[in-house]
């Protein structure tokens, strides 16, 4: 019976099938949406039979699974193709081209449960392809749009390159291990890394699965395809930002116990997803058009993600991406209405978190909020360090939870900086406050990053860290943790808490350093001149 | 050795296409039937022949389908574009296993049997089979944009069409030279290459104002459909033997 689950990922391809045969426009939407639905229902009863069973469910000859992962990501997935189709079945109606739309949305969804479910490289392969030519027909799908095309066709071409890579990798995979089989390769895989050896071919593997990953996760210099591809439709915007750049940290997941046995290519990532993080959180700042700062957001956040993975934090990156898709997706859809309230009403709609944050902001009645906040967190924190330190002093053995730690809480104060008006006099309120980001980064790390884990990986959880060789000493990381506070510290005193700055000309290496993040680092202009591949003839 | 070198010029062709094109005498729509044609030949001589190609011929094949990409990169033609596909895709058909190669290689004339007949639709509708200014197919004639796009996502070597599967397979089984590499990599992004340009030029863009657009007759429909289900036939074989 459970077996039914396995048939998911062609749900959507005979939903498409379907569609081709409608002929009222307002029975697409329907059709699409209420076999969609019977996705969802199969992936959560999957996720339940997991969990209550704790049995991983497999079938087609083995070639697909419906396991710890997939029970995680399938029902976010389904959940996430409903929330998009039901949004598109208005947003879409008066384009041309709504029947293939939706047509072009199933396809794609297909492929994201493919390579999902998938447990067998093959079949990851074909998911992977099918998913870079869905994305090119939904990215261009306003064909009349130049720009679209254009932009589409970047998109096309480094999607090609990580297909390539990625069935380099495949076979490589084959010859060195002689199966495709993810199942037996995570066998021996893990049997191997009990005793490792320095083996080239398995760092090349690894390094060609991680190059394929950044590819399609938008990762520097890779990223290029993701800030100029906000022209498609918004709902393929949500779909890109909340589904298709995760599929990089999906595979590098599956395949997580391969990543046991090369710990450079951890380093390599961890290295790149934190020069991405700084990169494209520098640039979002900097770059003029609201889209393609959207665009820049999410790359940093995917060099988070990868940057999680290379500290061998695997189950980690999965939660990150999911927040972060649920996030973008909702910024991307809410867009549209707030647009429409804002026709209607001069001010800022009145939401609830205008009520929170806004006006918290103009009115300065923020310290019964702040000492909530701090009741509620600092107080737990102070019993939960305690129980820590009684029962087992397991967490500190983990250099990378610290880093994790450090990067959660400079994006947590940043998020509270953006929401609440801080000033001098308002010092002590904002110390709470940041202290108060950092407790709930903690809390989160713990309770749900470390729950997903054990879900995840089991016992074989912590080889993860210890194969990600980064070695900092607890000292050194503690050392590192206060001085990235300090700095943060000063800066954001620099930055906040000043009232009026006095007008000052900046110096020609700021002007210089601007201009070269305004331009993007050029990475855009040196795609422009010399890939035109698909303009010649 | 000899029955290789027949095979090679029926195949990889040395581009003999330069001398038929500067000859005037044949158009491009008959050098292309010739050149499938003389591919069919080879198809079904190899299955006679026992062995391998040689590293040599494989090189000859591979300059020969370097030339022809650049040759198609320059093409707004369908027949010419056809016909330089296929000698593209030639060391794939030299190098590989016969009977793969040869699937691979039937495949690929199914997908250009379909591009033929959108070209013939372009030269009875719009007087020739040159697609430059007749773009945005997609909105103005949705069933020739939607069988011209499955074909070129077919020839840009994506799945789930026949021609993906079938060089997966074939990758996936066969033993790996540096040599392997190159060409895999060459005619991998060559066939990606010149498929996707033609995409933005033809299925994409606005509507030409200025011209009359005709799409497909019931009896075309049905030939591009009777086309689609052999691919999707070739698809389920190809499947089949990457997954074996």
């Amino acid at each position: 019976m459970e077996k039914i689950i396995l048939l998911i990922p062609g749900i959507p391809l005979v939903i498409a099938f379907i569609l081709i045969f409608v002929s009222k426009k307002e029975h697409i939407p329907k059709v699409s949406i209420m076999l969609s639905s019977m996705i969802a229902l199969l992936g959560l009863y999957g996720t339940y039979y997991v969990i209550t069973t704790d049995e991983s469910i497999h079938g087609f000859g083995g070639l697909f699974v419906f396991n710890e992962l997939s029970a995680i990501l399938v029902p976010y997935v389904a959940i996430l193709g409903l929330v998009i189709r039901k949004y598109a079945t208005k947003y879409m109606w008066d384009e041309p081209g709504y029947k293939r739309f939706f047509i072009l949305l199933n396809f794609i969804f297909s492929a994201i449960y493919m390579l999902v479910m998938s447990n067998n490289l093959v079949i990851l392969a074909l998911a992977w392809q099918l998913m870079s030519i869905s994305l090119y027909l939904l990215v261009s799908f306003n064909v009349a749009s130049k720009s679209a095309v254009k932009n589409g066709s970047w998109t096309m071409l480094i999607h090609k390159g990580a297909d390539l890579l990625f069935i380099l990798a495949v076979i490589l995979t084959y010859q060195t291990f002689g199966s495709v089989d993810l199942g037996q390769l995570s066998q021996t895989w893990l049997e191997m890394s009990k005793n490792p050896t320095d083996n080239p071919t398995i760092f090349v593997i690894g390094l060609l699965f991680l190059v394929a990953a950044m590819m399609k996760s938008a990762i520097v210099p890779f990223h290029i395809w993701l800030p100029y591809t906000s022209e498609a439709p918004t709902p393929v915007s949500a779909l890109m930002h909340a589904g298709v750049v995760n599929v990089g940290g999906i595979l590098l997941n599956k395949l997580a116990f391969l990543l046991l046995l090369t710990p450079a290519v951890l380093n390599i990532a961890f290295v790149i997803g934190l020069f991405t993080a700084i990169f494209a959180s520098v640039l979002m700042l900097v770059v003029p058009d609201i889209k393609r700062s959207l665009g820049y957001s999410t790359a940093g956040q995917m060099g988070y993600m990868i940057m999680e993975v290379g500290l061998g934090a695997f189950s980690l990156a999965i939660y990150h991406l999911m927040v972060h898709g649920i996030f973008k997706a909702t910024l991307f859809l809410e867009s549209g209405g707030l647009i429409r309230y804002a026709r209607h009403d001069p001010n800022i709609p009145q939401r609830l978190s205008y009520k929170l944050f806004w006006e918290e902001k103009t009115e300065h009645k923020s310290n019964k909020t702040f000492n909530l906040i701090a009741l509620f967190t600092i107080l737990p924190l102070l019993i939960f360090i305690g129980v820590k330190m009684v029962l087992s002093e397991e967490f500190f053995e983990f250099n990378a939870a610290i880093v994790i730690l450090a990067f959660g809480w400079l994006t947590g104060t940043q998020l509270f900086l953006s929401f609440f008006k801080v000033s001098r006099s308002d010092s002590i309120k904002v110390i709470l406050a940041l202290v108060s980001s950092f407790i709930i980064i903690l809390f989160t790390y713990e309770f749900i990053g470390l729950a997903l884990e054990h879900f995840i990986y089991g016992e074989h959880a912590l080889l993860f860290y210890g194969a990600a060789t980064l070695n900092v000493t607890i000292i050194m990381s503690m050392v590192a943790l206060a001085a990235i506070m300090i700095i943060g510290w000063l800066f954001m005193y620099k930055q906040h808490f000043v009232g009026i700055q006095k007008s000052k000309m900046p110096k020609r290496t700021q002007w210089l350093f601007y201009k070269l993040l305004a331009k993007e680092a050029y990475v855009s202009d040196f795609f422009i001149k010399y890939i035109k591949i698909f303009k010649k003839g | 050795m000899l029955m290789n070198i027949i095979l090679l010029i029926l195949a990889a062709g040395v581009p003999y296409y330069l001398v038929l094109e500067k000859s005037q005498k044949l158009n491009s729509e008959k050098i292309f039937l010739i050149s499938g044609f003389l591919l069919l030949c080879a198809i079904v001589i190899s299955s006679f022949v026992e062995g391998q190609y040689s590293g040599l011929l494989v090189i000859i094949a591979l300059l020969s389908a370097i030339f022809s990409i650049y040759k198609a990169t320059k093409t707004t033609n369908f027949y010419k574009f056809g016909y330089y596909l296929l000698f593209i895709n030639a060391p794939f058909f030299m190098l590989f296993i016969r009977e793969q190669g040869v699937l691979y290689s039937l495949s690929l004339l199914i997908t250009l049997a379909g591009v033929y007949s959108i070209a013939k639709h372009y030269d009875k509708y719009y007087g020739s089979a040159n697609y430059h200014g007749i773009s945005g197919t997609t909105l103005a004639t949705p069933y020739v944009g939607a069988f011209l796009t499955v074909y070129l996502i077919t020839l840009a070597l994506y799945p789930p069409f026949p021609n993906a599967l079938f060089l997966l397979s074939n990758m996936i089984k066969e033993e790996t030279t540096l040599l392997w590499y190159i060409v895999v990599v060459v005619v991998f992004f060559g066939n990606f290459m010149v498929a996707m340009r033609v995409m933005p030029k033809t299925v994409f863009g606005t509507p030409n104002t200025n011209l009359h657009y005709v799409d497909l007759t019931s009896k075309e429909k049905i030939m591009h459909f009777v086309i689609i289900i052999s691919l999707l036939v070739l698809s389920i074989i190809g499947f089949k033997g990457t997954i074996a």
